[in-house]
């Protein structure tokens, strides 16, 4: 028995070291591109120290016993009797709670780093609906830059105040590893401090109705230079687009995430398209057919469920609240779409 | 103590425990009006609860050493008694989480309700339970006829709690303005008292079931059934005990 | 061969009813909305209806589940028609439906459907009986043969079987959705679920959600029937009662989870729903029907599982054999309490928190609407506070499974017996105190966020206890590896692996990365199948001989073994990896940017060779049933009572009584003894321990 002890005792070890390296080399993770995602890897690699060895520690005993210990041909008897140790069984209870107990306070370590507070941070206001995202920048001389691309300046924190128009959504960029739900009627904020400059995607991760699939939008993280002048250009762009009512409209369509389900070019959607919408002759669920107009379009973007389009019955439009000048400047845009 | 004795000091149990219930009703609602505390509210609830399950309940009968045969009446009875607890443990978690639901969403506020009403039915509700322990008790001193009485005296009090919630209680607070898609206080309260009201309504079925069956000679020393009814009728109070104060009592009123 | 005639029968007017039902729905359908909708919902949901019931009046007539299902159909059409009268005489102004009926009248229809099941079936003949005053025989009797299993019956063993295989047939549904939709996500790119893609009024995408949800609802009711089908099927003999303590409400628990069962396929036809199993508002405030029908089917089988463990409870409290002390009871015994005492309680919880979505729907009450000053928050409390025991519910009776079985193939006690009894009724009461860390991201009050990592880690002891405990028993034994015990070894490998992979979710900063990715995917297949499918099918192999008296082919057996066993591996660890890099739950289609195209598609080959195998097992079991290789005596040489009676088990288990004289596991003890048969030898006599026929 002694000599299988040993045996064993060897295996287990060399074979929680196999697995771990295995782990690290095959490199589970997607690139670390926030502090809080070195904070977070740290806590991974810990945790697959700790999966590696147990692991081992179940599996190579039980293998080994497979192979030793099995039933020579012809045996009939039954094994040694015996029914416990108490000093064992022990042991392996207060081990585990210390290991555990250990774990979890590491845990609420790494949570806190996570959630360190830079009071410098700059806030980014983001909606989610729908399926699209919306990321307004602090004000600049009264202007702001309301945008569906998060940009971000590299080494500088951001903080995100979130908040949903309809259902729960998430907030995930996978290279930044943190991820937060936008409930509607609450905010929640999630800090981030991107370290690495690229191109990166928020996802939506919580399921949130038929294209939650494709919520994506880009995250774009840059020198704090190239950040700056994207932010003048835009704030030139919002300038401009104010003083036409369809550069208005186009604004207010690309804010509001419109376009998650009209397309503007012709190709299917979720909705119908806006491509030759004005002025087009539409069936309706209940057979009668109107011409998109003026009067049409401010109902259906204000009270979307009193006239509905044939082949559209299963997904509901929300409605928007906007003001009628709001409602002209996206008419004038739509009618540019021809 | 001799037989009749016994039969004697159950009975008046019976009415001393009401007693209790009743100053402790009393004293809540005196809590209420004049220091609005909820702890001692809660404890108020959890004293009324506590001689309820205990005396009209009897939830010691669960430990009572039955038979050692088990085709008897009696074991099997045991063993009812047994499912009906584990059901109503297993009920009172539903009542437990619309608690959990009017604690967060409406905090310490409370729809604004009628008072007097509210006070009425309780009333109602605890004077049905009384009499119902008492017709209990008779049933298992043989008593048919005093059985029967205070069962019908139950139903028509248990009859009373349910309109007097449904049919009045209800409309006053539709015509005020609290109806079930007017806010959260609405619906807190339509929620809490129709899943109450539901439970009520399936008690007066029990109860019609063990008077009908009761007239037609059933139940002498087999009276399983009616201690089952009795108990979930005190169930179904003591679930008011707590939905009381927590609707009417506790904390200030909002729309 | 009259039993061939009947299936094609059934198969026939399988075909015949469902044509005809389509035919009913879609004229219906035309009448209302004046336009033909061939793939749409009213045509389908009565094709359904008519078809399934159609089936089994082919194969069984018209008597048992046959009329259940008729009563089921009538009462739902009275139920919605008696709604849509009311709504006709308040003028209301929409009387009618997207689905025909409107949505109050499809939940009330629902409901009086389940409710006029119970009736036609005739579970609740008796009770109607017992309030009349009148009194009804202690037992009845089956008629021999394999009809007993379409009718109401009271024996726990027929329960047992009827249960377990219900369960497969839901396994059988919900593994093909996960096929389907395995089959989209084989490739990036939408496949063949694309938006133009119609069906059940959904487009691709929205199909992709239903099935999805679907699969994971369905699977986990499976579950629950699989569970309640082995500890109906095993408690009451092992601890040596002659049924469970209350027949009728057993026969009641398993006919509600058929109405329950129906009510949620309905949900697929009656334009599905897309918010996954847990049915977050305010997604599934918005969702169609079929939402309802998803929250009243798992409402109806919540009530299976409740009374089911009712009963256990009752059973193994008042029904034991005589010497049967706590420290006496077989571990199964143990850990069937252990779950019956989450499911007696928690359910209560999620088919709360689904009946107030289902009552803001209906009567706008604003629980979870943010805008009536709900909160959508509060309804996860009250989902998960049932739903994460609910895991330990799934896996206790499979680890019990593990600890009952692994003794008799390694002929050595169970290593620490009391410490692993104890073990089940520490993981259901920790159990109950972690269930916020599914909610880490959720925005809940962030300080309760630690507390929760503290207790979900707390549960990794004592499953570590059961863990240590079987390596121990293991080491030094002499170890036989029949099909059965196959499955209980694969069952502690995979287990451990979905255990391990449980305490990074629990490590909150690093559950925000993991949070609704496959890695939690990965996770809880893993778990589930290492607590569940796994030692499910090992009980089904030992137990089989126990039901019909002859073996399950060992070839074919380890055959599904070995084919089940590596392909899982494929599946979950793909996941896991996967999941690690950025893969989201819930999505019909991956950007192809990531790089996932090649392991999902290995995945999606493994998926469909666990598929293989399980068809392999169910023609086995099938095939074994009458052509397996006769087994009448204690074919595992094992020391648990029912053994050592001869197989098929008698009516009533037990003709002499037995008295408990020694403890379960004393393998390799000379001359001990657990049972002791105490009647006269003569008649009845028991099997010897050698496994002698007689
Ligand atoms: C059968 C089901 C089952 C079981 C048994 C478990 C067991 C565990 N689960 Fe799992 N879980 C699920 C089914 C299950 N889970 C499901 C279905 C979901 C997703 C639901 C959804 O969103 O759809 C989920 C999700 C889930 C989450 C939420 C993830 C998220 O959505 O963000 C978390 C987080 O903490 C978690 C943790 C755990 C832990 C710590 C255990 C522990 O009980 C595991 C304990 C076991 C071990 C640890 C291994 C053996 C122990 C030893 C060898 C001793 C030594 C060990 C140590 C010292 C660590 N699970
Ligand atoms: C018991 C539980 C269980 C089981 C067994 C399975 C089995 C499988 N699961 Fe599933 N799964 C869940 C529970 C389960 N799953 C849950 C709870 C979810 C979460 C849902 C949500 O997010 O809301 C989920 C989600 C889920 C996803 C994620 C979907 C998403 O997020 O978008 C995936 C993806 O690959 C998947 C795959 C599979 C596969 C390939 C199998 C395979 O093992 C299936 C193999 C097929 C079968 C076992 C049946 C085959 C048999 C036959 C066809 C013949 C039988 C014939 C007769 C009886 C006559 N499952
Ligand atoms: C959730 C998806 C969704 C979003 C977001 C959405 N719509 Fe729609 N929209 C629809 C659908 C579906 C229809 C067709 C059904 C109907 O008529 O209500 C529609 C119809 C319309 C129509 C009528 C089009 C026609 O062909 O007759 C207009 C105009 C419109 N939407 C404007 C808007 C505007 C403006 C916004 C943003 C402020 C917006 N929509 C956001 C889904 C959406
Ligand atoms: Cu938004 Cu998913
Ligand atoms: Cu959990």
């Amino acid at each position: 028995m002694q000599r299988h002890f040993v045996i064993v005792g060897i295996l287990v070890i060399v074979m929680a070291v196999l697995i771990y390296i295995g782990l690290d080399s095959v490199g589970l993770m997607p690139v670390q591109a926030s502090t809080q995602a070195s904070d977070i890897d740290w806590m991974w690699n810990l945790e697959v120290i700790a999966m590696s060895f147990l692991f081992a520690l179940i599996v190579v005993p039980l293998v080994y016993s497979l192979i030793v210990f099995r039933r020579r041909e012809g045996d009939t008897t039954d094994a040694e009797h015996m029914e416990g140790n108490t000093k064992l069984e022990i042991t392996w209870t207060i081990l585990p709670l210390f290991v555990v107990m250990a774990f979890a306070y590491l845990g609420a370590v790494n949570l806190a780093e996570t959630r360190r507070v830079d009071p410098e941070a700059m806030v980014v206001n983001v909606t989610g609906l729908q399926w699209s995202w919306t990321f307004e920048y602090p004000p600049v001389n009264g202007l702001t830059v309301v945008s569906d691309e998060l940009h971000l300046p590299v080494g500088k924190q951001v903080l995100l105040r979130m908040t949903s128009n309809d259902v729960i959504h998430s907030f995930w960029v996978p290279e930044f590893r943190v991820k937060q739900d936008l409930v509607p009627g609450r905010i929640t904020e999630l800090r981030i401090t991107p370290t690495l400059e690229g191109n990166y995607k928020v996802r939506c991760a919580e399921l949130c109705g038929t294209a939650h699939y494709s919520m994506e939008k880009p995250v774009i993280v840059s020198s704090q230079a190239d950040f700056d002048a994207w932010m003048t250009e835009q704030l030139a762009l919002a300038e401009e687009a104010s003083q036409t009512p369809e550069g208005r409209g186009e604004a207010l369509v690309a804010a509001s995430g419109c376009v998650a389900c009209h397309s503007t070019n012709g190709s299917p959607g979720i909705g119908p398209t806006w491509l030759n919408l004005f002025g087009r002759q539409e069936a309706l669920t209940d057979g009668s057919v109107v011409t998109a107009d003026e009067a049409y379009i401010h109902e259906s973007i204000r009270a979307p469920q009193a006239k509905i389009v044939a082949g559209f019955e299963n997904q509901l439009m929300p409605a928007y609240d906007f003001t009628d000048e709001q409602i002209a400047d996206i008419i004038a845009y739509i009618k540019t779409l021809k | 103590m001799n037989h009749t004795q016994e039969k004697k000091s159950m009975l008046s149990q019976g009415i001393i425990i009401f007693i209790y219930l009743a100053v402790l009703t009393g004293l809540e609602f005196f809590i209420a009006v004049s220091f609005n505390s909820v702890p001692l509210l809660v404890v108020v609830a959890l004293v009324k609860a506590g001689l309820v399950v205990y005396y009209y309940m009897h939830i010691y009968k669960l430990n009572l050493e039955s038979e050692k045969d088990d085709k008897s009446y009696n074991y099997k009875a045991g063993t009812n008694r047994l499912g009906l607890w584990l059901f109503l443990v297993s009920d009172s978690f539903v009542f437990g989480g619309l608690m959990v639901m009017r604690v967060n969403l409406l905090g310490l506020s409370r729809p604004e309700l009628n008072q007097l009403l509210g006070l009425g039915v309780t009333a109602v509700l605890l004077v049905s339970s009384f009499f119902m322990n008492r017709g209990e008790t008779m049933i298992h001193n043989g008593d048919r006829r005093g059985f029967l009485n205070n069962t019908l005296i139950t139903f028509i009090l248990g009859l009373g709690f349910l309109l007097g919630v449904v049919l009045v209680e209800w409309r006053i607070a539709i015509h005020e303005g609290i109806t079930p898609d007017s806010g959260v206080a609405g619906a807190a309260f339509f929620m809490m008292t129709g899943m109450h009201a539901f439970h009520v309504f399936t008690g007066l079925i029990l109860l019609a079931i063990i008077w009908f069956n009761g007239r037609r000679g059933l139940y002498d020393a087999r009276n399983y059934p009616v201690e089952a009814a009795a108990v979930y009728w005190h169930f179904v109070d003591v679930v008011w005990i707590f939905f009381y104060p927590a609707l009417y009592l506790i904390g200030t009123a909002v729309r | 061969m009259r039993r061939l005639n009947s299936v094609w029968r059934g198969l026939l007017l399988l075909a015949v009813g469902g044509m005809i039902g389509y035919g009913i729905g879609l004229g219906l359908d035309l009448l209302v909305t004046g336009a033909l909708n061939y793939s749409g919902s009213v045509a389908s949901a009565f094709a359904l209806l008519v078809s399934v019931t159609a089936f089994f009046f082919g194969i069984y007539g018209y008597r048992g589940i046959t009329r259940g299902l008729v009563w089921q159909v009538v009462g739902t059409l009275l139920g919605g028609f008696f709604v849509t009268g009311i709504r006709a005489l308040l003028g209301s102004d929409t009387i009618f439906g997207t689905f025909f009926f409107s949505e109050p009248a499809w939940v009330f229809g629902a409901l009086t459907g389940v409710v006029t099941f119970m009736f036609g079936v005739g579970v609740v003949a008796d009770w109607v009986k017992w309030a009349r005053g009148i009194d009804t025989p202690e037992h009845h009797e089956d008629e021999p043969g394999g009809g007993k299993y379409l009718d109401v019956s009271l024996d726990h063993k027929v329960i047992g079987i009827q249960y377990t295989v219900t369960a497969l047939v839901l396994i059988a549904i919900g593994g093909t959705f996960a096929l389907i939709f395995r089959t989209e996500l084989a490739a990036s790119q939408l496949q063949f679920l694309t938006t133009t893609f119609k069906l059940f009024n959904q487009t691709g995408p929205q199909f992709y959600n239903t099935i999805m949800s679907l699969h994971g609802i369905i699977m986990i009711i499976s579950i629950l029937l699989g569970i309640s089908g082995i500890m109906n099927y095993a408690v009451p003999f092992l601890v040596g009662a002659h049924d469970m303590a209350f027949p009728r409400l057993n026969a009641f628990a398993y006919w509600i989870s058929v109405p329950a069962s129906v009510l949620l396929l309905m949900s697929l036809v009656l334009g599905g729903f897309d918010t996954g199993w847990t049915g977050y508002p305010p997604l599934s405030a918005r969702a169609p029907v079929g939402m309802q029908m998803f929250f009243l089917g798992v409402f109806t089988a919540g009530w299976s599982s409740i009374l089911g463990s009712l009963n256990v409870i009752a059973t193994v409290v008042r029904m034991r054999a005589k010497g049967m002390s706590a420290m006496r009871l077989p571990i199964f015994v143990w850990a069937s309490v252990a779950t019956s005492i989450i499911a007696l309680t928690a359910t209560q919880l999620i088919g709360l928190s689904f009946q107030l979505v289902m009552f803001q729907r209906l009567f706008g009450m604003g629980f979870f609407d943010a805008a009536k000053g709900g909160n959508p928050v509060l309804f996860q409390h009250l989902f998960w506070f049932y739903s994460h025991p609910a895991v330990y519910v799934f896996v206790l009776p499979g680890l019990g499974i593990i600890s009952e079985l692994l003794p008799v193939f390694v002929r050595k006690p169970l290593f620490g017996y009391r410490w692993v009894a104890m073990s089940s009724l520490g993981i259901a009461l920790v159990g109950f105190t972690v269930w916020a860390h599914h909610m880490f991201t959720s925005g809940m009050n962030e300080y309760l966020r630690v507390p929760f990592m503290y207790s979900t880690l707390l549960v990794a002891v004592p499953t570590g206890v059961k863990f240590f405990s079987w390596v121990a028993t293991i080491w030094g034994g002499k170890i036989t590896t029949p099909t059965p015990m196959l499955f209980v070894l694969g069952a502690i490998i995979v287990f451990l692996l979905g255990g391990l992979t449980g305490p990074p979710n629990a490590a909150i900063a690093l559950d925000l990365h993991l949070h609704d990715t496959y890695f939690i995917v990965g996770h809880f297949h893993d778990t589930i199948f290492g607590g569940f499918i796994f030692p499910f099918f090992a009980a089904i192999y030992f137990w089989f001989p126990k039901a019909t008296g002859r073996r399950m082919n060992e070839f074919w057996g380890k055959v599904h073994f070995w084919l089940m066993t590596p392909s899982f591996f494929v599946l979950t660890l793909g996941m896991m990896v996967i999941g690690l890099r950025g893969m989201r739950r819930r999505i019909v289609d991956y950007d192809p940017a990531l790089g996932f195209d090649f392991t999902h598609l290995l995945m999606t080959i493994a998926g469909f060779l666990i598929a293989l195998s399980v068809l392999i097992f169910v023609i086995n079991l099938f095939h074994s049933i009458r052509h397996g290789e006769k087994a009448e005596g204690n074919v595992w040489n094992s020391r648990s009572p029912e053994w050592q009676v001869p197989s098929p088990m008698p009516v009533h288990n037990y003709d002499v009584p037995f008295e408990v004289v020694g403890e379960p596991y004393d393998y390799g003890l000379a001359d001990s003894k657990y049972v002791q048969f105490n009647g006269h030898q003569g008649e009845k006599h028991p099997v010897t321990a050698e496994g002698a026929q007689h």
